[in-house]
């Protein structure tokens, strides 16, 4: 009796162990993927999420490489040499279509980045803020909210007409602000320009508030948004809607009354003296105020992204590796007479043994690891300038001074003075033309051409496009039109 | 009645024994003449009986009325003897599988043959034993009813296409579960490195016993989730009571490649292609034209790449297996080497492998044993083939190499180093332009290495107990461990390696299954003519996979030529570590009544660890039955159709092969700036589960004229629903990928039909002949409509779209641009476009002409792939086999044709070899149009046309029917009379010469119609692109016995 009992009970244990031990196997964990559920459970994890905004939108074909190319090589700087579809000869020629790796890649990518700020915000909002603590919760949430805006008004520089065309009336972009991560239905229209804008200042405002002043080191203030880095996009964006008094309220909050121009609180921007030290190692000098890091190993831009592959060349062994895709068209910014020899900026400038030339501000080559500057405190100096001026409409004295603190820099012999400028479009110009030189290669100059309504100029053998033509924008990507029902084509 | 007919019989006998006796002596051999002992002889309808002595003799005193005596012996086919007036009865038994096998698999047990209700076809051991392959499936294409097999090319150990009754799914596997002595096993391709490396080659095929394929629900039911595409069940060979046995087999066999395409000589070449560039107006006698080199011979230059890439392989198998036992204990014991080249020059494959089967019954109520399998196989190869799925486009595919690269530069240079350039391509030698060639294939070949090394062990235990005689308790465990050990070597000098200046990986990727399952049968006969018989069972089976691998570039010296050697940079490769768990629980009674009226109802019940949360249990059943209408006291038609059954079945089971972990969602690692990130990276699918096939299955079997014809019909239909499919979404949905959800629907349907006669049979000849035919249409029925997607595309190598599974249509059905011939009066290719309108297309339009011009000379926009449409289906809609054996004395002759028709193939290879780049051509470009009015099928050529012949975009003109009749397999063979055995102490000698592939009756102008470049996928068969021909096999053989 007593061994029915002993044997009963022996049965139970095993067969409880057992059915653990099922439950277990039905109910596998991996080992080599995070769970979803498990991603905001350490404060660490959720840092790690963090970066991997940044991560995800600093993707090769995003804004680690291929966006600023684009927008450079459809305007009037460079020469396309390899006649390559796959390395942006379509978006050089004007001949890219819904279907284009262009299109589609770019498209996909930045809301790729897009979902990963909106489903890191509803999971903070779930635990994920408790875990973090207060202080770090606001600091991330606004990152997050920074990013989404980066990547919206990036989309918005390709996919939709300018603001000024209808103020904003025209399609935009399907504003998503909420996190996906399951099938369902996800038609979504397009919102018009003004209202991704609108919603763009919304997510750069709170970020102002909640980002901190600075972070514990160089290169996180280069690398993360902090609060002064907010404010410059901002002034970027406003410059694009054309609401210059904004960004002369928003400038001012991080650009001293007088020169040397700093930023006196948050992050001390300032240009550098040589502005060669900001495209070199380690790439995180007080002027830049946004840059994509990469390093050697597994964070590199990836094949056929990187900015030194396009734009260098491996002639005289110039760059490493780089592949000479686009020379500098000899009749672009490097004709300018006024862009002098000695100008530092020159130094960029390498000429092959072809006679052909080619801009080398991304020399690290192979694998190329230069870091792809996003926003730079010289930008937010001349958005000021620009704006000055067109509120205005004087050759504003300060906007003379802020213009020739960056020419002077690179070029000592030459000092801007209000003699300088016949009128008010003289200094607009040279504002401009001092744009096209100091951000060659550095993706501003389609947006630059685009927000003022100005003809991209003719090239080599591709024809001028006119802000009337349809090509002056990209056309939607052929996969949202088909999985989307709502939305419409440009 | 009938119970009263019994008795009154049995009364009549018991008096008859009463009344007389007589005693019948005899011997009892088997058909060879060798004596059988222990056979037992028995009076029909009594127990009265007696065995036969060592030497085959038997005496036995049976009743006066005694009518006839029933002879069985092991592995024998029982033999009915009428007693009449003699007193002599010397028979001869048959093996058992000479005859129907008597029993078959039916997953956990056993079934007679005759009281199976499923649809099961068999295939014996023997037609797969002694041929010169690697793995058991490319032996039985033709040997049964709904099973098709294609063989994809001549790279060995390559998967067949394997399909039962029609493609059954979209995204997972459509290969059959495959149980090898009651473990289902690993199929597929398990290697990653170029040389192919079929799971299924661990088990060598001179092993197998029998294989029964099940096909519709009420055979398969019993394997739930996994039975959707069928059960293919493999019996190892087991030991026979009876003397030991000592058996050994080996041959030696020959292959060379057919099918090759005439391609275009040197001086041929030079014609053609500096014509091209006269077309295209860039030719230039000092700077750009095509020119013969002088070789060292003094000779122009006319290389046949064919015979640098391919070659006549020697193959060799030697296998011995001993086997013996007693009435308690039997053992098999087996060890087998083969070693076979491939037709690719370094493509090899060696196996070495063993087998021990043992089997015990101590007593009554134990029995048990066990099975111990070892493989090691090397699956070698030196680069690319270009014949593999995902290979087709390789530049160092060697398929296309063989006929792409110019004849007129040769593979060395005069002083005999590597004709090689610096952009890593085949110099081009007297020729003024920038290319003749990819890679010079016959330095990668030398020096390049691409191998999987495999180790496989699979291995079972069992024990069984009856405590009672219709109790049966039984447990079983078995592993299957699979080592893969891959490793790739690249030259820095030239080829794949260049750009990294050297490239080594090795990875190491280590499968490890066990399953163990319970089971309880109860066996018991009411009322003698109610026999019940019913199991209960339980089953786990878990799976793990572990790999990593390492990978390392740029050689710090050429020296170096292994992943051990100096390298300067090391990456991680091959990283898996995964998992599955399935938990079962099943029964399945068995109800018949008289021999006459059979039920059988299965249900299974799965949780498997890969389901979606919300979907982690699905139950599975049959319900069959049958009716042997012959058994009936009304039919009276015994003397034509002695037997008669009819069947029917249906149920529901499922497909599982998905992803481990698809139905999660996960965060991935990255970087940023070299600190660690975590990302939304998959999204998963909670409700994911199986793929539900409901199947229909109806039909008969007959036995006419005493068994002399036997045949075998069935209708099914089989309706697949909850289809996986990675349905895409709005990019600006933002999700990382795909999700994947049961949303499709496709059926396929079809007729079986195979009979089996005996037309000649006298003592010194018999003819044998069964033919078996079977239809299929496949059809899609429904994608994702929720999404809007009603049809997907699929390429082939991710570059060429050449497949499209469309709503409406058969699964992967040719998407093709039509053309409308070449104009005779311009030589251009004519354009069917979207609208249907005629676009002429020249590459090099003429000043005020335009490269695509409508008819009327009107600018037409450029054709490309969006002028594509559903053309052609690629499932075969009929196929089968026709098998021959005739027998003349001690001769037998062998000989296997299988077909397939009702298809079409994309000949993507034909595109290449009209294409005007530098590539050379097959010689139908020399009927090239030339001069207006020349009514031809090949355009003008022109230099650097890439488009008119279908590179550019798959084109219409590329399309050909498949039908084809093959002689698979022909083999002669010489039994050595007994005489001579006696005097050499051997009890049985065969000499055979075989052939495989020998004859293709085909109006396909590839190699071989029966092909697949892209491997088992759904999606794309019926495509040929870029990959080897395949190979005809001569072996010569001998089989022993002691």
């Amino acid at each position: 009796m007593k061994n029915k009992y002993i044997f009963s009970l022996l049965t139970g244990i095993l067969l409880m162990a057992s059915s653990c031990q099922k439950n277990k196997y039905l109910n596998p964990a991996s080992t080599t993927s995070l769970p979803d559920f498990q991603a905001f459970d350490t404060p660490d994890r959720i840092l790690s999420q963090v970066r991997g905004l940044y991560g995800t939108a600093k993707s090769g074909t995003f804004l680690g490489g291929r966006f600023s190319i684009y927008n450079d090589v459809r305007a009037d700087n460079f020469i396309n040499e390899t006649n390559n579809a796959v390395t942006a000869l379509q978006t050089w020629n004007f001949t890219v279509n819904n279907n284009a790796q262009e299109t589609t890649g770019c498209w996909a990518q930045a809301y790729l980045a897009i979902n990963n700020c909106n489903l890191f915000l509803e999971g903070m909002a779930g635990k994920g803020n408790t875990v973090a603590g207060a202080t770090l919760a606001a600091n991330y949430n606004a990152e997050a909210k920074f990013v989404r805006a980066l990547c919206y008004y990036s989309l918005l520089q390709l996919y939709a007409r300018p603001y000024w065309d209808g103020n904003g009336s025209k399609p935009g972009l399907p504003l998503r602000l909420t996190g996906n991560k399951n099938p369902g239905d996800y038609n979504l229209a397009r919102s018009t320009v003004d209202d991704v804008y609108k919603q763009i200042l919304k997510d750069l405002d709170e970020a102002e508030t909640g980002l901190p002043l600075t972070y514990s080191s160089a290169v996180l203030n280069t690398t993360r948004a902090h609060r002064n880095t907010a404010i410059a996009l901002k002034t970027r964006v406003y410059l694009s809607m054309g609401k210059y008094d904004k960004v002369i309220t928003e400038a001012n909050k991080i650009v001293s009354a007088t020169a040397p121009f700093t930023a006196t609180t948050g992050v001390n921007h300032a240009l550098q003296a040589d502005i060669t030290t900001v495209f070199k190692t380690p790439y995180t000098t007080t002027e830049s105020i946004l840059s994509f890091p990469f390093l050697i190993g597994a964070d590199v831009p990836g094949t056929q992204n990187q900015l030194g592959y396009y734009f260098g060349t491996a002639n005289g062994s110039s760059v490493a590796g780089a592949n000479g895709e686009f020379s500098l068209n000899a009749a672009g910014v490097i004709a300018d007479p006024n862009w002098k020899a000695t100008d530092k900026r020159r130094n960029f400038i390498y000429t092959a043994t072809t006679g052909k030339k080619y801009l080398t501000k991304y020399a690290a080559g192979s694998p190329f690891t230069d870091y792809a500057p996003a926003i730079r405190y010289s930008e937010v100096l001349l958005n000021l300038a620009e704006a000055l001026v067109r509120v205005n409409n004087t050759v504003d004295p300060q906007a003379v001074a802020l213009l020739s603190a960056v020419r002077s820099r690179s070029d000592a012999t030459t000092t801007y003075t209000v003699a300088s400028f016949a009128d008010a479009t003289a200094l607009i110009n040279a504002i401009l033309q001092e744009r096209n030189i100091e951000f060659l290669a550095e993706g501003r100059r389609s947006p630059d051409l685009l927000r003022l309504g100005l003809t991209i100029p003719a090239k080599s053998t591709v024809p001028a496009i006119p802000s009337s033509d349809s090509r002056y924008i990209w056309p939607i990507s052929a996969n949202e039109l088909l999985y989307n029902h709502l939305c419409v084509d440009n | 009645m009938r119970k009263l007919l019994a008795m009154l019989a049995a009364v009549l006998l018991f008096a008859g024994q009463l009344l007389a006796q007589k005693t019948i002596t005899g011997k009892v051999t088997d058909d060879k003449g060798n004596p059988l002992p222990n056979a037992s002889v028995i009076v029909k309808g009594t127990s009265t009986g007696t065995v036969t002595k060592s030497d085959g003799t038997y005496s036995l005193t049976v009743p006066a009325k005694a009518r006839a005596l029933v002879f069985s012996s092991v592995d024998m086919a029982p033999l009915e003897v009428v007693i009449g007036s003699e007193t002599t009865i010397s028979p001869s038994l048959k093996p058992v599988e000479s005859v129907l096998a008597e029993v078959v698999m039916v997953g956990y047990g056993t079934q007679k043959r005759k009281e199976v209700t499923g649809n099961l076809s068999n295939v014996t051991g023997k037609a797969v034993a002694e041929k010169p392959v690697q793995s058991f499936e490319q032996a039985i294409a033709g040997r049964a009813t709904g099973v098709q097999i294609t063989v994809p090319n001549g790279v060995l150990n390559n998967p067949p296409v394997f399909r039962i009754r029609g493609t059954n799914s979209i995204s997972l596997s459509s290969y059959p579960l495959i149980v090898v002595d009651g473990v289902p096993t690993f199929t597929g391709d398990v290697g990653s490195s170029n040389a192919a490396a079929n799971a299924l080659a661990s088990i060598n095929p001179n092993d197998i016993e029998s294989i029964d394929i099940a096909k519709d629900a009420a055979a398969s039911a019993i394997y739930g989730s996994r039975a959707a595409n069928g059960v293919v069940f493999i019996t190892t060979k087991k030991g026979k009571a009876g003397k030991a046995k000592v058996n050994y087999d080996g041959w030696v066999g020959f292959s060379q490649v057919y099918g090759f395409p005439d391609l275009l000589n040197a001086q041929q070449y030079v014609d053609i292609k500096n014509e091209g560039l006269k077309n295209a107006g860039t030719y230039n006698a000092a700077t750009n034209y095509f020119a013969l080199t002088t070789g060292p011979d003094g000779n122009p230059i006319d290389t046949k790449w064919k015979d640098v890439v391919y070659r006549k392989g020697v193959s060799s198998s030697n296998f011995v297996n001993v086997s013996g036992g007693n009435d308690a204990t039997n053992y098999y014991f087996s060890v087998g080497y083969t070693s076979q080249q491939g037709i690719i020059r370094k493509n090899d494959f060696k196996r070495k492998s063993a087998l021990f089967n043992i089997d015990s019954k101590p007593n009554k109520v134990i029995n048990l044993g066990a099975k111990i399998s070892y493989s090691g196989e090397d699956n070698l190869a030196a680069v690319t083939s270009g014949s593999l799925p995902g290979e087709g486009f390789n530049t160092a595919g060697l398929g296309r190499l063989a006929f792409v690269t110019a004849p007129d530069v040769s593979p060395y240079n005069s002083d005999g180093s590597y004709n090689i350039n610096a952009n890593n391509a085949i110099g081009v030698m007297s020729n003024k332009v920038a290319a003749v060639g990819f890679y010079n294939p016959q330095l990668i070949l030398d020096l390049n290495r691409s191998n999987s090394f495999i180790n496989h062990i699979q291995s079972n235990a069992y024990v069984q107990i009856k405590p009672v005689r219709w109790v049966t308790l039984k447990s079983a465990y078995g592993i299957d461990y699979l080592d893969i050990d891959n490793e790739i070597f690249q030259t820095g000098l030239h080829g794949d390696g260049f750009s990294v200046n050297g490239n080594a990986s090795s990875n190491f990727n280590k499968l490890k299954r066990w399953v163990w399952d319970n089971t309880a049968q109860f066996d018991y006969v009411f009322a003698q003519k109610h026999t019940v018989s019913l199991l209960f069972g339980e089953e786990e089976q878990r799976t793990t996979q572990i790999g990593y691998g390492l990978n390392r570039q740029t050689l710090s010296d050429p020296f170096y030529t292994n992943i051990q050697g100096g390298f300067t940079t090391n990456n991680a490769t091959g990283l898996a570590n995964t998992e599955n768990y399935l938990l079962s629980y099943f029964g399945r009674l068995n109800y018949n009544y008289a021999g006459k009226y059979f039920l059988t109802g299965v249900l299974r019940q799965d949780q498997y660890s890969a389901f979606g949360a919300n979907n982690k249990k699905g139950n599975f059943w049959s319900a069959s039955g049958s009716w042997d209408v012959s058994k009936e006291t009304f039919w009276h038609l015994d003397r034509v159709i002695n037997s008669l059954k009819i069947r029917g079945s249906y149920g529901t089971v499922g497909n599982s092969t998905l992803g481990n972990f698809d139905a999660f969602s996960f965060y991935g690692s990255g970087l940023y700036g070299g600190s660690p990130t975590f990302s939304f990276s998959q999204a998963g699918n909670s409700n994911l589960k199986w793929e539900t096939s409901s199947k229909t299955d109806i039909g008969l079997s007959a036995g006419l004229f005493n068994d002399k014809i036997t045949i075998d019909a069935a209708y099914y239909r089989n309706d697949y629903k909850d289809l996986i499919l990675a349905v895409p979404y709005a990019p600006s949905s933002g999700l990382p990928n795909s999700i994947v959800q049961n949303i499709a629907s496709l059926y396929n349907k079809g007729f079986e039909f195979s009979i089996n006669a005996d037309p000649v049979k006298r003592k010194d000849f018999t003819w044998n002949s069964s033919l078996n035919i079977s239809t299929n249409q496949n059809k899609i029925t429904k994608l994702a409509s929720e999404a809007g997607i009603n049809q997907i595309t699929n390429t082939t190598s991710s570059l060429e779209t050449t497949s499209i599974t469309k709503v409406g249509y058969a699964i992967g059905t040719i998407f093709v641009t039509r053309t409308a011939g070449v104009d005779p009066a311009t030589g251009r290719r004519i354009f069917i476009n979207a609208a249907g309108r005629n676009v002429l297309f020249q590459l090099v339009p003429p000043a005020g002409q335009f490269q695509y011009m409508y008819e009327d000379g009107t600018k037409a926009p450029n054709v490309s792939l969006a002028d594509a449409v559903p053309y052609k289906n690629t499932n075969p809609k009929l196929y089968g086999g026709w098998d021959n054996n005739f027998r003349y004395k001690d001769f037998e002759l062998g000989m296997l044709w299988t077909f397939q028709a009702g298809f079409y193939v994309y000949y993507g290879s034909g595109a290449g070899l009209r294409d005007q780049r530098f590539w050379n051509n097959s010689t139908d470009v020399l009927r090239r149009w030339q001069k207006p009015g020349d009514v031809t099928d090949v355009p003008r050529i022109v230099n650097g046309d890439n488009v008119s012949n279908g590179s550019s975009f798959p084109l219409d003109i590329n399309v050909y029917k498949g039908d084809f009749l093959k002689l698979k397999s022909l083999t002669l063979s010489y039994n050595l009379p007994k005489f001579i055995l006696d005097k050499a102490h051997i009890s049985s000698a065969r000499i055979y010469v075989s052939g495989q592939n020998l004859a293709i009756i085909t109006k396909y102008p590839g190699p071989d119609p029966e092909v697949s470049s892209n491997g088992t996928a759904n999606n794309t068969q019926g495509v040929d692109r870029n990959g080897v021909a395949n190979a005809r096999v001569l072996t010569v053989g001998l089989n022993i016995g002691f």
